[in-house]
């Protein structure tokens, strides 16, 4: 059942290591899904139980306590991680794949795609990239990236 | 680890994912210390608390789970203290709870990329198991987990880009059986190179030796005209020599070249023909068509022209440079010094064409996905209105197309005439520093003659088209290994069901058929199905029916022994499916499926498909069982009318009547039925459970059907719920089978139809 703007809906990351939400006496474990990852800043969240149904449904008017709104912040983080790159250090096709190299503020990675898999624009100007086992690569400004980065984009980009 | 050491998914591991390809033997000796045994299964977790890159390992023992940091530290648990396993899935990122008791911290938090998923995974999968009271029997740890982690890649790519040079010289082997047609094209080829070399020699021996001395006097006018006269023939001669050569060489490469695409095509869908049905789910059909089409074709071009363009490019360059030089060193350095650089130019315009080449894909793919969509969805775009949206979305994409086509045209004619420049550049300074020595500037005589700056010239020109050749010759190359490596993919897959040496041929099927405690799985751990065991007697029908996943298509999958099971065992008339002969047994075995597929080609040639030798009068009496006849005969073209691909030109019912008439004719003695009524209305429904009715009679059938008003009759039905057989018995039986799964199903779909 959907409910938004009824009784106050809390939330909380229990002992069991996973996040609570409790409304109208009601609790469940919940896991978070943001509705528009990219076009709307994450503002809409669906509050999802261990069965996938919908919990409760959050939206940018939602009256959230101090710690549910830290709860539900931390959790959004997570379900939103995307790595993000820094540097593309390399690009090279080979046979139906083409292979990256990135630095990524996570680390260095290297990752594959497929060749008609092309990266796509987001709203905020960035670019997303996913790989073959769906990873998803986010350059929130190519346009800021070094010269050796930007020209091995320049074929990706507009 | 040594090479040889290594699986192909390890080397993909390794190559492609910069982790570790198997559990460090570092890990390991700490996880077996803190599991207390051996490590059954493992994964590597990519994601630290911070969300930083890392490698942590979550390894399965025996009786325990161990956690092992990076640090080296390890900490474990019992696995019959895990309650639940839950995940919380991001975008990049899955958190995973392996929950205790209610309210009790959990055991372990792992958080990790998807490229880590399919083997945790497996890891949670069989601690879920162990929830549910059930053992997982998992194979060799490290293979389990090099098959999950490389599964991304190696579906995605032909195989792992191996060594270039071994591909190149593996396709060249595919001449061997030509090499007397080679050999002639190569002489042909070789032929036209040195052929091309006299007429500016002979240019510059005629005046040299002949014009001048006869203009100075020094040679007489008849003997003047008669060796002028003999090089005009001379030229006429090599013109003809050398036409006549590249006829040969044209021709006969261009054949050689079909004849290999011809054994490739042939050798690649013989070889797909023999590949089990696990392959043809993890590839494309249409990256597969492509390898027998395109990639042949490529290799057609590389083999008839490429070959030969590039070898004997190379020998025309080292030719020329050779008789330059001797026919004036100074001079012959000023023309062969640049000719690296130009090489050099022209691959890396290639590289950048690459580039731009790219760019205009993507622009152009961009183009035709509002192709894509709004073609086939235009009724859609009409009902809302969206036409005047559509047609500017096009406009934007098409402008895109434009900008970088134009781009990549200034790209290519700004440089070839630039190039061109260059090189006649060459011509001019060999110009420069011919014409004082022609003139003797330098004092002491002319210490160049005409002719030989006249052969010069001519030679210069000659130049241009290997150097092009070979500037180009690396994309050549990589275009043709590409082609090659997803040819021979095809080629080295080994089927995964294969006979025994010497197969049984049951003559012929009674169907009597038993499933002894049989597990199955598509990849590896993941079970599909768990120890099912049942026992059919011929003649019988048996109804399948469950929630949907539970493992019906499977068990049919595995009857007709499409894939072979993992655990227990098929027995065809007390026969091992894996002792028969394959091809004999599925002669004797039918299948009508919920989307008939029909070949294109005429009703009739898709009746006689299992059995081509049928007489007209068997072919129209399964059509009358099939109650396909009636129809058929309305046809225009009766049962020689073209159905089309797919049998597109018939309508669902019509093909699912041809397709049982086909199964008629091919008289099985275990028929399969999937969901053969459920995509058709109600009056054709009933026109195919009469021939149904038909075709069921006196075979050992399995039927699958959601709708389980179609199976009443059947002689048992089993319910099949997560991968396990948990109810059987007729409908009757199990309509009185209080809190039943087939009972509730069947309840519930009753009050469906009755509210409709």
């Amino acid at each position: 059942m959907v409910r938004m703007g009824k009784a106050a809906l809390r939330l909380e990351r229990r002992e069991d290591g996973q996040l609570w939400a409790v409304r109208d006496g009601e609790e469940r474990a919940v896991r978070v899904r943001r509705l528009f990852p990219w076009s709307e800043d994450g503002r809409h969240i669906s509050l999802r139980d261990v069965d996938d149904g919908e919990f409760a449904l959050v939206g940018p008017d939602e009256q959230l306590d101090d710690a549910s709104a830290g709860a539900l912040d931390e959790a959004t983080k997570g379900a939103g991680f995307v790595l993000e790159v820094t540097a593309v250090l390399d690009i090279d096709e080979e046979i139906e794949i083409r292979v990256w190299k990135v630095e990524t503020r996570q680390g260095l990675r290297t990752f594959q795609t497929h060749l008609d898999d092309w990266p796509r624009e987001t709203p905020g100007g960035g670019l997303l990239i996913r790989d073959v086992a769906g990873d998803h690569y986010f350059v929130p400004a190519p346009g800021a990236l070094d010269a050796r980065s930007r020209e091995w984009l320049w074929a990706f980009v507009d | 680890m040594s090479e040889s050491d290594l699986t192909q998914d390890q080397r993909i591991i390794e190559r492609y994912l910069g982790q570790p390809a198997r559990l460090p033997d570092q890990v390991r000796e700490v996880g077996e210390r803190a599991l207390g045994g051996p490590v059954r299964l493992y994964a590597m977790v990519d994601l630290a608390e911070a969300r930083t890159l890392t490698q942590r390992w979550i390894l399965l023992g025996e009786r325990r789970v161990a956690l092992v940091e990076p640090s080296g530290e390890a900490r474990a648990f019992d696995r019959s203290s895990v309650r639940a396993v839950r995940e919380e899935p991001g975008l990049s990122a899955t958190l995973l709870h392996i929950l205790a008791e209610a309210n009790q911290p959990p055991l372990a938090e792992l958080r990790y990329t998807h490229r880590q998923r399919r083997a945790v995974e497996n890891v949670r999968f069989v601690l879920e198991q162990q929830i549910e009271g059930r053992s997982v029997e998992t194979g060799s740890a490290d293979v389990e987990y090099a098959r999950a982690m490389a599964a991304p890649v190696r579906e995605a790519q032909a195989l792992v880009a191996g060594n270039r040079r071994a591909v190149l010289w593996r396709l060249l082997a595919y001449l061997a059986p030509y090499r007397r047609r080679l050999a002639w094209g190569f002489a042909a080829a070789a032929v036209i190179t040195l052929v091309s070399l006299v007429p500016p020699w002979l240019a510059g021996y005629l005046i040299d030796k002949v014009v001048r001395p006869v203009q100075d006097g020094a040679v007489s006018m008849d003997k003047g005209a008669t060796a002028a006269w003999l090089a005009v023939i001379a030229m006429a001669l090599v013109f003809v020599v050398r036409q006549g050569a590249a006829l040969v060489r044209l021709r006969l490469m261009a054949v050689v070249g079909e004849m290999v695409a011809r054994d490739l095509r042939g050798e690649v869908y013989a070889h797909l023909q023999k590949l089990s049905m696990g392959f043809f789910s993890r590839k494309k059909t249409g990256s597969l068509i492509t390898r027998v089409t395109s990639d042949t074709d490529r290799l057609w071009e590389f083999l008839a022209f490429g070959v030969v363009d590039v070898s004997l490019s190379l020998v025309m360059l080292v030719g020329l440079s050779v008789v330059l030089l001797s026919l004036d060193w100074k001079l012959g350095l000023v023309m062969v010094l640049p000719v690296p650089a130009f090489c050099w130019a022209i691959f890396w315009h290639g590289e950048r064409m690459e580039r731009l080449f790219l760019r205009t894909w993507r622009k152009w793919s961009s183009m035709t996905d509002v192709l894509g969509d709004t073609l086939p969805g235009i009724k859609v775009v009409k009902a809302f209105s969206q036409e005047e949206h559509e047609t500017g979305r096009f406009s934007v994409r098409n402008a895109d197309v434009t900008e970088e086509a134009n781009r990549l045209h200034v790209s290519w004619t700004t440089f070839w005439p630039t190039i061109m420049l260059a090189i006649h550049g060459t011509t001019v300074l060999v110009w420069a520093f011919a014409v004082p020595r022609l003139l003797g500037l330098g004092g002491g005589g002319p210490t160049l003659s005409a002719g030989t700056f006249v052969s010069f010239l001519l030679y210069t020109t000659m130049f241009i088209a290997p150097i092009e050749v070979i500037g180009q010759m690396t994309r050549t190359m990589n275009r043709a290994t590409s082609s090659a490596h997803r040819v021979f993919e095809v080629l080295d897959t080994e089927p995964e069901v294969v006979d025994v040496a010497e197969p049984v041929r049951l003559e012929p099927v009674e169907g009597r058929v038993a499933f002894e405690g049989v597990t199955f799985g598509y990849d590896g751990v993941r079970q599909v199905l768990r120890g099912v065991s049942f026992e059919v007697a011929p003649g019988e029908m048996i109804g399948l029916v469950g929630p949907s996943g539970g493992g019906k298509t499977t068990v049919v999958n595995l009857i007709a022994r499409f894939y072979d099971v993992t655990g227990g065992r098929i027995t065809v008339d007390g026969v091992d499916v894996r002792e028969l002969d394959s091809a004999h047994y599925r002669r004797q075995l039918g299948m009508v499926l919920q989307d008939p597929y029909l070949f294109h080609g005429t009703v009739l040639e898709n009746i006689r498909y299992g059995h081509p030798e049928a007489r007209p009068e068997q072919v129209i009496e399964a059509a009358r069982a099939a109650n396909a006849h009636d129809f058929v005969v309305k046809l225009p073209h009766g049962y020689d009318t073209v159905v089309g691909e797919r049998g597109q030109t018939l309508s669902g019912g019509e093909r699912q009547r041809v397709s049982i008439a086909r199964a008629i004719l091919h008289d099985p003695r275990i028929l399969i039925l999937d969901e053969a009524t459920s995509a058709v209305d109600t009056e054709t429904e009933r026109e195919i459970q009469e021939a149904m009715d038909r075709l069921v009679a006196g075979r050992t059938v399995f039927a699958i059907a959601h709708r389980l008003s179609t199976l009443v009759n059947a002689s048992r039905l089993f319910v099949m719920k997560d991968g396990r057989l948990v109810e059987s018995g007729t409908h009757g039986e199990l309509l009185e089978m209080e809190g039943g799964i087939y009972r509730t199903l069947y309840t519930l779909q009753r009050e469906m139809a009755k509210a409709i």
